[in-house]
C-alpha cells in the first residue's frame, strides 16, 4: 500500500521538483525554471473512484495475482514466518505482546467503527457536492423563472388591445353621461323659466276674477235696498213654511 | 535483540547516519494533500479533524495571537502522529528524547513570552502579581511567579517526555511479564495480557492527550501575551 504511495508520489513530485525552491540560492540564480511552460490546469487526469484492492489492510491485491500462477501466497507467507521464527530471525520479546496488544486494539477499532468512520467521511464530501449542485440549482431555477416572466409579459402585450378597448368605451360613456347631464340641465332651465311665466299668467287671472267678483259682489250689494231685503225674507219664510208642511206629509203616505 | 529495558529508546542510527531525521520526517506522508474540492476518504477525515481542532483551538486568540494558528495546529499534529506511531511495535519514537521536547518547548514558550515584553510590557509584569495579595507578602510573591514562569518551558518538555516515555516503559515491562509468565502459569498470562489491552488503550488515549495539553498550553502563554 505504502508502496503505491510512493510511486505516485515520486511521478508527481519529480515534474515539480524542477521547480523546487529549497536548492540553495546560488542554484536557484543559476538555474530558474519558473513559469516556462503553461500551467497544466485543465487537463489533469482524473481521480480513480475507488482506491486499490487489498487484502488484510496491507498487502495489495496485485501481490496475490502475481504470486498465483507461481506459488501459493498464504503457503508462502506460513512457510516465511515459520522460518522466521524457528531460525530466530524474529526474537519472541517482551515487544511481541506489546506488538499483539496494540494490533489487536487496532485491528478491533478498525473493525468496529471503520463502516461509521467511512459514511462519515462519505456524507462530508456529499454535503458538500450537494451545496454546489444547490447553487447550480438555483441559478438554474432563477434563470428559468425570469424566462417566464418574460413570456407571460410577452402573451400580456399581445391581448393589450383588450385593455385600451375597454378604456375607449368607458370614455365614451363618461362623454355619454355628461352630454345627457347637461341636456337635463338644459331641459329643467327652461321648463323653470316657462313654468314661471304660466304661474304669473296664472295669478293675474285669479287676481282678475276674483277683483271682478268683489266688484260685482259690491254693486249687487250696494243695489239691494232695505225695503226689498225685507220682502225677500218674509217671502222666503213663507215658503219654508209650505216646504217643511209638504216634507211632514210625506211619510204618512 | 532488546538488551535491557531502554534499548527502545536509543536514537536510531543507520551505519553511524542518524536515521531519526527520518524518523521525524514521516509522519507528514500520512497525511496527504489535495487539490480537488471532493477527495477520498482519508483526506476527508483528516480535512475535517484539522479543521476542528483549528477552529476549536484558535477562536480565544485575537488577531495577532491568530497569526501562530499554523504553528499551533502543525504542533498538535506532529506531537499526536508521533505519539500515535510511536506504538507501534519496534519503532522510535522521537518524543520520548528530552532533547528534541526541549527543542519544540523552548521557541514556543520564550518566542510568546517575548513578543509579550516587547508589545505589552505593562500587561507582562503585571502577571506577576496575582490581585489582592496582601503587602507584606509581596517580594516572596514576586519570586515565586518569577520562578513558576521560568519553569514553564521546562514543564512542557519534561511533561511530554515522562508521559510517552513512562508509558512505553511500561508496556515494555508488562510485555516482559507476560513473556516469563507465559512458560509457568497460562491463566495469569491471560490476566496480565488483558492488563497490557488495558494499558494499550490508555496509551493511545495519553498519545493524544498529550499533545493537545502541549499545543494547550502554548496556546495559553500565547494568550497571556498578545
Amino acid at each position: 500500500m505504502l508502496s503505491r504511495v510512493v510511486l505516485s508520489a515520486a511521478a508527481t513530485a519529480a515534474p515539480s521538483l524542477k521547480n523546487a525552491a529549497f536548492l540553495g540560492p546560488g542554484v536557484l540564480q543559476a538555474t530558474r525554471t519558473f513559469h516556462t511552460g503553461q500551467p497544466h490546469l485543465v487537463p489533469v487526469p482524473p481521480l480513480p473512484e475507488y482506491g486499490g484492492k487489498v487484502r488484510y489492510g496491507l498487502i495489495p491485491e496485485e501481490f496475490f495475482q502475481f504470486l498465483y500462477p507461481k506459488t501459493g501466497p498464504y503457503v508462502l507467507g506460513t512457510g516465511l514466518i515459520l522460518y522466521a521464527l524457528s531460525k530466530e530471525i524474529y526474537v519472541i520479546s517482551a515487544e511481541t505482546f506489546t506488538a499483539l496488544s496494540v494490533l489487536g486494539v487496532m485491528v478491533y477499532g478498525i473493525k468496529k467503527y471503520g463502516p461509521f468512520v467511512a459514511d462519515f467521511a462519505d456524507k462530508l464530501n456529499e454535503q458538500k457536492l450537494a451545496q454546489l449542485e444547490e447553487a447550480k440549482q438555483a441559478s438554474i431555477q432563477h434563470i428559468q423563472n425570469a424566462i417566464d416572466t418574460e413570456k407571460s409579459q410577452q402573451a400580456l402585450v399581445q391581448k393589450r388591445h383588450y385593455l385600451f378597448d375597454v378604456q375607449r368605451n368607458n370614455i365614451a360613456m363618461a362623454l355619454e353621461v355628461t352630454y345627457r347631464e347637461r341636456l337635463y340641465r338644459v331641459y329643467k332651465e327652461v321648463k323653470n323659466r316657462l313654468d314661471y311665466h304660466i304661474s304669473v299668467q296664472n295669478m293675474m287671472r285669479r287676481k282678475e276674477q276674483e277683483h271682478m267678483i268683489n266688484w260685482v259682489e259690491k254693486h249687487v250689494v250696494q243695489s239691494i235696498s232695505t225695503q226689498q231685503e225685507k220682502e225677500t225674507i218674509a217671502k222666503c219664510i213663507a215658503d219654508l213654511k209650505l216646504l217643511a208642511k209638504k216634507a211632514q206629509a210625506q211619510p204618512v203616505m | 535483540m532488546n538488551e535491557n529495558l531502554f534499548a527502545s529508546f536509543i536514537t536510531p542510527t543507520i551505519l553511524g547516519l542518524p536515521a531519526a531525521v527520518l524518523i521525524i520526517l514521516f509522519p507528514p506522508l500520512l497525511i496527504p494533500t489535495s487539490k480537488y474540492l471532493i477527495n477520498n476518504r482519508l483526506i476527508t477525515t483528516q480535512q475535517w479533524l484539522i479543521k476542528l481542532t483549528s477552529k476549536q483551538m484558535m477562536t480565544m486568540h485575537n488577531t495577532k495571537g491568530r497569526t501562530w494558528s499554523l504553528m499551533l495546529v502543525s504542533l498538535i499534529i506532529f506531537i499526536a502522529t508521533t505519539n500515535l506511531l510511536g506504538l507501534l511495535p519496534h519503532s522510535f519514537t522521537p518524543t520520548t528524547q528530552l532533547s528534541m521536547n526541549l527543542a519544540m518547548a523552548i521557541p514556543l514558550w520564550a518566542g510568546a513570552v517575548i513578543m509579550g515584553f516587547r508589545s505589552k510590557i505593562k500587561n507582562a509584569l503585571a502577571h506577576f502579581l496575582p490581585q489582592g495579595t496582601p503587602t507584606p507578602l509581596i517580594p516572596m510573591l514576586v519570586i515565586i511567579e518569577t520562578i513558576s514562569l521560568l519553569i514553564q518551558p521546562m514543564a512542557l518538555a519534561v511533561r511530554l517526555t515522562a508521559n510517552i516515555t513512562a508509558g512505553h516503559l511500561l508496556m515494555h515491562l508488562i510485555g516482559s511479564a507476560t513473556l516469563a509468565m507465559s512458560t509457568i502459569n497460562l491463566p495469569s498470562t491471560l490476566i496480565i495480557f488483558t492488563t497490557l489491552i488495558l494499558l494499550t488503550i490508555l496509551e493511545i488515549a495519553v498519545a493524544l492527550i498529550q499533545a493537545y495539553v502541549f499545543t494547550l498550553l502554548v496556546s495559553l502563554y500565547l494568550h497571556d501575551n498578545t
